[in-house]
């Protein structure tokens, strides 16, 4: 009869989401070029960090997009950090910080992306000589003063005297830069060193990691008046590391080309390069932190790329947080849905437990749990005593708000007096739901009796917890993220629920004495 | 026995009845004839069927003021109009001097009833905690044959009343648990009720069947209700003055008045299997194998009905 029905539609939804996500699938990555599609990574900078209480502030340079790699899918989990993003215009970095007034005891932070990298090489054209003012030769848009100057650790100006030995009188670009090129491959020796050297730390010793030679190529070529800078990033292998590379690239003839002169890639750079950032900088500095510890996950890009306009990864970066917590809310719905309809636990209200589980997942568990335990028990406690005064309905649910705010505010105090900065977020609690499952609560105990009251308080709490684990699952999260189509599938669940008539799990229990008495009938 | 052993019982489950026979039977526009009380009085009362006496009603705070003048009444009866569950329901037994007795014997103030009162009309008690009314009226005093068998308070009876045909039907016996009400979650004990005679079978106290009263220990089985055939001919007849196709009828037996309908219910509960030890499936079903004019028959013949369930 109306199942027919129910199931058509719920057919059609699910037949819908996927028609959707699969027209995502085909007409999404608009930035992803299918040519290109073997080298594709999925990069998680993880950044582990142990905070000692004051104000803390990490950045990050992010990766973006150049002819060579192509970015897209971006998640941030920011630990509930305040994050933002800056571009800086000298060096076309893109900075991600994170940043919190008071950091302590672990917190970890996660910057995933997915990157298309390609192979390409570079034609150094072979007319071009050496100019004589360097700072006026090249066209200011395009090449910063700052890359044919001397720095603290690329001691060009120091390096002049030595240029003459390594290059001659040569005045021809391509030559000049070969020459420089094959002068550090053919006299410093790879030496992996904790802390890279400088330019002319590494002439002296002639034994240096990637980031020695490099300075010192650049240097070389700063000296020799061609704009050089550094470049940094990671070689992409399936796998967990924290090393990253440094190479240079030179400015030559309109455009940067890269030279790694470690790994030997002259005017060339493969596919599994990724370029994280440009310039002398590192990749992560941080400030007010005991300690942070970084590592790279590297694997394989399986989810095709979705950026095209209708995705919500073109939503700004600190607007993606907000809908990642709105999406949670269906998913919510439907565990709560199904402990009440399949298992028939009790619960205060439909979405009581949906609102708490989202306030557990900001404040962690046990504490969330502590506070409503406490919040409601002094709300019961004030309620009773509001009852004896023959309080009308309206002012009392209001004083037991006002005291549920009070309490919040109060546990805030003391958990920051104690050191427990977690309670901070108890100010995100539902305070108005918290309120009236106090009511709730009171007038059940009265009508029912406190052990009903007390199962009802449990079965809202039990369903909050689950839904709370289920809310912390990243994939459900990362994929409800990349394609919200699937609200339609939960939807498509919801109505089959919504037409089940089989008995509940719990009423299988009420029954079960019925069940004995026909068995021993027999 | 099959795994779960409900299938072979015919167990109506709270998820089968609300999608299947509330939903399906019950048009909600006539929820509020059944939710409100004030709304089924006045159509009882047009009907001429029986049911307590209504003294008055207070719909607004400044009536609560009235609750004072109160001069001849000894015992009457405070409910709210659309109470769930006998929630906030406030039975007063006699008058000590300024002071009211409730039916447990504890005294009550005039200030208390009044903010009992005002408690209702906010909206405490009522479904949704939408506001409310209160109305007071006839305290019913329970038919002599209960006095043994019932702890305190006023014994009641549901039938379920499917597509106009009363299919099943429990006594309802307050305990001390209960607080003199009536209903199986607040500790009452339910007794099945052979539909066709009116005798009694086993009870259900918590889930637990037993057959022994928990606190009188008066056997509760084989026990005959007064009045049996009036309870299933007003039943039959109340169908077409309300309209609801599965709904649960609430009876009480006053002993001067007799059989007198106290409330109605869009949806009655399901513990009514356990009390009668027999699932609800199997004469919903024989019902619904009689056609789709089971509705159009006349009260004799849907007695009749009544009559031919198997048990």
């Amino acid at each position: 009869m109306n199942n027919r029905k129910v199931y058509l539609i719920s057919l059609f939804l699910i037949l819908l989401a996927g028609a959707l996500v699969s027209a995502k699938i085909i007409h999404g990555g608009h930035s992803v070029e299918h040519s290109y599609s073997p080298h594709l990574w999925r990069i998680s900078v993880i950044m582990n960090l142990s905070g000692q209480g004051t104000r803390a502030k990490v950045r990050l340079t992010l990766p973006r997009e150049n002819p060579r790699q192509t970015i897209y899918n971006e998640h941030f989990e920011n630990g509930e950090m305040v994050f933002y993003i800056r571009e800086r215009a000298i060096t076309g970095n893109r900075i991600g910080f994170w940043r919190s007034e008071l950091l302590d005891g672990f917190k970890s932070i996660q910057y995933t992306f997915s990157a298309q990298l390609r192979s390409q090489s570079y034609v150094i054209p072979q007319e071009l000589q050496l100019p004589k003012d360097p700072l006026k030769a090249y066209p200011a848009d395009l090449v910063h003063p700052m890359t044919l100057l001397s720095s603290e650790f690329i001691q060009s100006d120091l390096l002049k005297p030595h240029l003459k030995k390594v290059i001659g009188r040569e005045k021809k670009v391509y030559k000049v830069v070969q020459k420089i090129y094959d002068y550090i491959r053919g006299n410093v020796e790879y030496r992996s060193e904790k802390g890279s050297k400088d330019a002319r730390a590494t002439l002296d010793k002639l034994t240096a990691d990637c980031g020695g030679q490099a300075r010192l190529f650049v240097a070389l070529s700063r000296a020799a008046g061609i704009p050089s800078r550094i470049v940094g990033g990671i070689i992409t292998a399936g796998g967990v590391k924290n090393t990253t590379h440094v190479w240079a690239e030179n400015f030559i003839g309109g455009q940067w080309i890269p030279f790694d002169v470690v790994n030997d890639y002259y005017a060339t750079l493969p596919a599994h390069y990724l370029e994280l950032y440009r310039g002398d900088y590192s990749l992560i500095k941080h400030t007010g932190l005991k300690k942070l510890e970084y590592f790279f996950i590297v694997g394989e890009e399986k989810m095709p790329p979705l950026d095209n306009p209708w995705s919500l990864y073109i939503l700004p970066t600190h607007f993606q947080a907000m809908v990642k917590v709105l999406l949670q809310i269906p998913v919510g719905a439907f565990v709560v849905a199904f402990c009440r309809t399949i298992i028939g636990i009790q619960t205060f209200g439909t979405f009581t437990p949906i609102l708490l589980s989202l306030a557990l997942r900001q404040v962690s568990l046990e504490v969330g749990l502590l506070c409503l335990g406490s919040v409601i028990f002094v709300g019961w406690l004030l309620r009773k005593v509001l009852d004896h005064l023959k309080i009308l309905v309206i002012p009392r649910l209001s004083i037991v708000l006002t005291m549920v705010v009070i309490m919040v505010l109060v546990m805030m105090i003391l958990g920051f007096h104690f050191g427990y900065q977690q309670v901070l977020n108890i100010s995100l609690f539902p305070m108005v739901i918290m309120t009236w499952m106090i009511e709730r609560f009171s007038v059940l105990e009265i009508e029912d009796g406190t052990k009903n009251a007390l199962k009802t308080l449990l079965g809202s709490t039990v369903v909050s917890i689950v839904t709370y684990y289920i809310l912390g699952i990243t994939v459900i999260r990362t994929y409800l993220f990349a394609f919200p189509e699937l609200l339609f599938v939960i939807m498509a669940f919801l109505l089959i629920l919504g037409r089940y008539t089989g008995i509940r799990i719990v009423e299988l229990w009420r029954f079960k004495e019925l069940k004995k008495n026909l068995g021993e009938a027999r | 026995m099959s795994f779960w052993g409900y299938k072979e019982l015919g167990l109506l489950g709270m998820n089968r009845r609300n999608a299947c026979y509330v939903l399906n039977r019950n048009r909600r526009a006539l929820y509020p004839l059944v939710d409100d009380k004030l709304k089924t009085k006045d159509i009882l009362d047009r009907h001429q069927i029986p049911t307590p006496e209504l003294y008055f009603s207070i719909t607004s705070n400044f009536e609560i003021r009235l609750l004072k003048e109160i001069k001849f009444l000894k015992e009457f009866v405070v409910k709210p109009a659309r109470g769930a569950e006998g929630r906030g329901i406030l039975v007063i037994v006699g008058r000590e001097g300024k002071d009211w007795r409730k039916a447990s014997g504890e005294l009550i103030s005039v200030e208390q009833l009044q903010y009992h009162v005002a408690n209702i009309l906010s909206g405490l008690f009522s479904l949704g905690g939408t506001d409310d009314h209160a109305f007071i009226e006839y305290c019913v005093h329970s038919h002599a044959v209960f006095r043994n068998i019932a702890y305190r308070g006023v014994p009641d009876i549901r039938v379920i009343l499917y597509r106009g045909i009363p299919t099943m039907a429990m006594l309802r016996l307050p305990t001390k648990e209960s607080d003199g009400r009536a209903n199986l979650h607040q500790g009452a004990v339910g007794a099945g009720v052979v539909i066709q005679e009116g005798i009694t079978l086993g009870g259900v106290h918590h889930n637990k069947l037993i057959d022994i009263h928990p606190d009188t220990k008066v056997p509760i089985r084989g026990f005959k209700i007064p009045f049996w055939a009036d309870i299933l001919e007003i039943s039959a007849k109340i169908y077409e003055s309300f309209g609801l196709g599965y709904m649960g009828v609430d009876f009480v037996i006053d002993h001067i008045l007799g059989p007198l309908i106290l409330e109605l219910n869009a949806r009655p509960g399901l513990n009514i299997q356990l009390a009668n030890r027999k699932g609800l499936l199997p004469r919903l079903r024989a019902i619904d194998a009689l056609g789709s004019d089971v509705e159009k028959f006349s009260w004799e013949k849907r007695l009749d009905v009544t009559r031919n369930l198997a048990s």
